[in-house]
């Protein structure tokens, strides 16, 4: 596979994944000093149209099998959790949080997969998650202060 | 509840949802390419957005920055999605790209800080620390009990 800037093409992409989110939480602050959550997340959404433009001739569009709708309902999906997210997200900046704090809070997602994943799934938990789990709760106490 | 300040509670419902996608993005992408997966995750945020724009008041008259700054948001959001799919597509294990983009708050923090001049108390100087290390703990696999793959 191909690199990208002599690096393996998943760092990149992983690398530029971190800018450009980086990015979204400080430009969410600035349109949150202006505007309602909820204006926020239909502006949001205009913002999606030119990728999907380009996704949208992807020749990748048609595969899937059998399993096709039910990867289109679980993608809906994921755009329902996540556009609600953003709302909640939005509004904690609107009403006063500082996205310096509010960001590393909202990154903490991961907390919510792996307590899905034990309870639901019934995956087990490492060491390492286990830890994750505890310094996530502390640091949700140390940033409320 | 006055434990918390209310921005965390909002923080918290966002925690809660974006933690759940990362199952339901899981189980699209088991069955459908990166880029379906994301044409109809941009459907249903514009499901949502014309059910916001049918139920509740929308302010369309924004000052340019703010409206730029709104569908910026959206686009460099989305253009996240795609790139997190492409690394992950482009043979990282999830465990090493979710841990690796789970720092993404520290290019916020530091555009905070920077352009938006926001200042941390020392607490929250640490949270943001213990933060981005838990977040970084709680993306690992756990390896299988006899360490074998």
């Amino acid at each position: 596979m191909p690199r990208i800037l002599g690096m393996p093409r998943c760092l990149a992409f992983s690398l530029l994944t971190i800018l450009v989110w980086g990015a979204w939480g400080a430009v969410s602050k600035v349109a949150s000093e202006g505007v309602d959550a909820n204006t926020n997340q239909v502006f949001f959404t205009f913002g999606l149209l030119p990728l999907m433009l380009i996704v949208w001739r992807s020749p990748r569009n048609a595969g899937g099998g059998e399993g096709r709708r039910i990867g289109i309902a679980w993608a809906f999906l994921t755009g329902i959790l996540g556009g609600t997210g953003n709302i909640a997200f939005f509004h904690a900046l609107v009403i006063g949080g500082k996205v310096s704090v509010v960001s590393p809070v909202t990154a903490l997602f991961p907390l919510v997969t792996v307590v899905l994943a034990v309870t639901l799934l019934h995956e087990r938990v490492g060491t390492a998650q286990k830890a994750g789990l505890l310094l996530a709760l502390v640091a949700i106490y140390l940033l409320s202060m | 509840m006055s434990l918390l300040p209310a921005w965390m509670w909002f923080a918290g419902i966002a925690l809660i949802f974006w933690g759940i996608t990362g199952v339901t993005q899981k189980l699209a992408t088991n069955r459908i390419s990166s880029e379906l997966s994301f044409l109809w995750f941009a459907y249903a945020m514009i499901a949502i957005s014309a059910v916001l724009a049918a139920f509740v008041p929308i302010h369309w008259h924004l000052r340019p920055v703010i409206f730029w700054a709104a569908v910026a948001g959206g686009t460099l959001n989305g253009l996240g999605a795609l790139t997190s799919f492409t690394a992950l597509e482009s043979g990282g294990k999830a465990a090493v790209v979710i841990s690796l983009i789970s720092l993404y708050p520290l290019v916020t923090v530091a555009f905070a800080v920077i352009f938006l001049h926001e200042r941390l108390t020392p607490a929250q100087a640490v949270g943001v620390g213990f933060a981005i290390v838990a977040a970084i703990l709680l993306s690992l696999e756990p390896k299988p009990p006899d360490g074998k793959g």
